[in-house]
């Protein structure tokens, strides 16, 4: 039995930049920290046991991986070769299709996972690259490629994907203090609406040739984002995230709808200094960067935005940053150390 | 005497003014992750180095948390190798001095864990050997040399290394000491600091 997990991610700037039909022209960049919320995966390979089976939301017995139906299990399996004996589950800290990057966690520490139970440990960039491949080029996700470095790496991190496929990772070291302070500023709320990233992104990735200028003014704005997350400037970061939020609103029809606004606004019209909709848009978080002596009023405007579209699944997130990215936590398998060494 | 006093403290002084930051910052993340992860740091050196890690260890398991040992659910778990002389002894006199930390790692490693290795050459061939094994299981290194850093900073992920002469063994010796406490004060404070604000 091995656990792998993987953290989700929340994204500041940039987003959007990471679809190749944007970075093919001009490099793509986003800022985003990994949270304490993960998804988990346990993997098991049960000798006397020929069926695959793999456990998520439901629940799927099967003689060989070609009949899963969950793609993602399916054509990492396939990849792979692991053809019978295998037990795949997954767990999650919060909400799936929560626009915290949750299915790229799940990609990212599903590969590292059944690497490791080959016997072959891949590291962070490996782990990242497996499950780009598996969501983007096997499954054929509408997707791009910040979550599945963020979920590898973890910490805080510039990605930057250039036109030739490479992805940099610079990561920021802000110190423990610079760190709880900016952490202590982000309110994150789940909607109550999920929604899966793919029908946004499908759209925005139509149309992503007819916003190459302004994707590229998102592009180029992380570095100034970079730069007043350093300096500790929370007011002009949360500015730059409401501009953000505009600009993205214009990129698909679907990112944003008459629920996500008003909360938006609540959250707006109680002091926050700016916010977004985390991940594709459509539903899933709202975030905001607020003075923390708004931060109960910014709670209660929320809920009550959420009460009056009957959103029962609303509540709040409270996120930290870790630098944790894609880990094994535990490897019971006999074989392993041996093939280590 | 005055004037060699001087000298060494200035060449002490220079090399203090030179610390390689941002290899520590990256230090300090990977132990923040391990931390995270419930993981284990195994630390070591021959000689001085080994002093210095098994002084390290009582502060990292102890002192950073020492205002409040029972204020978190979690402490780092830092682990001196070998633990024992006897292991130290045997490893070296039945398999070979070599294998003195390379074989109790072996023993101990998870996926989870972090490795420390502490070696003014960079070049020791039973510390070389012990940070191979933690990197053919993908377990972070943190490399703290000397001289020309030799083979260890070339594989670590966090690279610290205080550039001098060969054969400056004090003055490597006596920074590493700096930066080892400094590790140790970081997370005292943030410990502190989290208690403080909550």
């Amino acid at each position: 039995m091995l656990i792998v997990r993987a953290p989700m991610r929340i994204s500041f700037v940039g987003g959007g930049t990471d679809l190749s039909d944007f970075y093919r022209h001009s490099p793509g960049r986003v800022i985003s920290s990994a949270i304490d919320k993960y998804v988990y995966v346990a993997i098991n390979r049960p000798p006397l046991i020929r069926h695959v089976s793999a456990r998520y939301s439901a629940s799927e017995i099967v003689d060989h991986p070609s009949m899963l139906k969950n793609d993602r299990i399916r054509e990492a399996l396939l990849e792979l070769g692991i053809l019978s004996n295998i037990e795949v589950g997954t767990f999650t800290d919060v909400f799936v299709n929560a626009g915290l990057g949750s299915s790229s966690s799940f990609a990212v520490a599903l590969m590292k996972g059944l690497y490791a139970t080959l016997g072959k440990r891949i590291d962070r960039q490996e782990a990242a690259e497996a499950a780009c491949r598996l969501e983007i080029d096997l499954v054929k996700e509408p997707i791009g490629k910040q979550d599945q470095y963020a979920a590898a790496f973890g910490g805080f991190n510039v990605l930057q994907f250039n036109p030739d496929g490479s992805v940099g990772v610079t990561p920021l070291r802000l110190d423990y203090k610079q760190r709880l302070n900016r952490e202590s500023h982000v309110l994150v709320f789940f909607t109550g609406i999920t929604r899966q990233a793919a029908s946004v992104l499908q759209e925005q990735k139509e149309e992503t040739h007819n916003k190459i200028a302004t994707l590229k003014g998102l592009a180029d704005s992380v570095f100034e984002f970079r730069d007043r997350l350093l300096a500790g400037d929370l007011a002009g970061m949360g500015r730059m995230l409401h501009e953000g939020w505009l600009i993205k609103r214009t990129l698909a029809s679907k990112v944003s709808n008459t629920a996500i606004d008003d909360m938006y606004n609540a959250g707006m019209g109680h002091g926050a200094w700016g916010g977004k909709v985390l991940g594709a848009g459509g539903g899933g978080c709202v975030m905001f960067l607020a003075p923390r002596e708004t931060h109960s009023f910014i709670r209660q405007a929320l809920a009550d935005a959420a009460k009056k579209h009957a959103l029962d699944g609303f509540s709040e997130i409270p996120v930290r940053f870790v630098h944790s990215g894609v880990e094994v936590i535990t490897n019971r398998n006999s074989f392993d150390r041996k093939s280590a060494f | 005497m005055d004037e060699y006093i001087r000298h060494f403290s200035t060449s002490v002084a220079a090399a203090l003014q030179a610390l390689p930051a941002k290899e520590i910052a990256k230090a300090l993340d990977i132990l923040q992750a391990t931390y995270e992860r419930d993981g284990r740091i195994y630390v070591f050196g021959n000689g001085g180095s080994l002093a210095l890690a098994t002084h390290w260890v009582s502060d990292f398991n102890k002192t950073v948390f020492s205002h409040h040992l029972d204020n978190h659910a979690r402490r780092f778990q830092a682990i001196r190798l070998p633990t024992t002389e006897e292991e130290l002894t045997a490893w070296a006199n039945d398999v070979g001095f070599d294998m003195v930390f390379a074989g109790p790692l072996r023993n101990y490693i998870q996926d989870s864990d972090t490795v420390i290795a502490i070696s003014s050459s960079g070049n020791s061939p039973n510390v070389v050997k012990a940070v191979e094994l933690a990197k053919s299981c993908k377990v972070p290194v943190i490399g703290i040399s000397g001289f020309d850093g030799g083979r260890l900073n070339a594989i670590a992920d966090a690279k610290i290394v205080i550039p001098t002469e060969k054969g400056q063994y004090e003055l490597v010796e006596s920074v590493h000491g700096v930066i080892l406490h400094l590790m140790a004060r970081y997370f005292k404070d943030y410990f502190d600091y989290m208690t403080e604000q909550t």
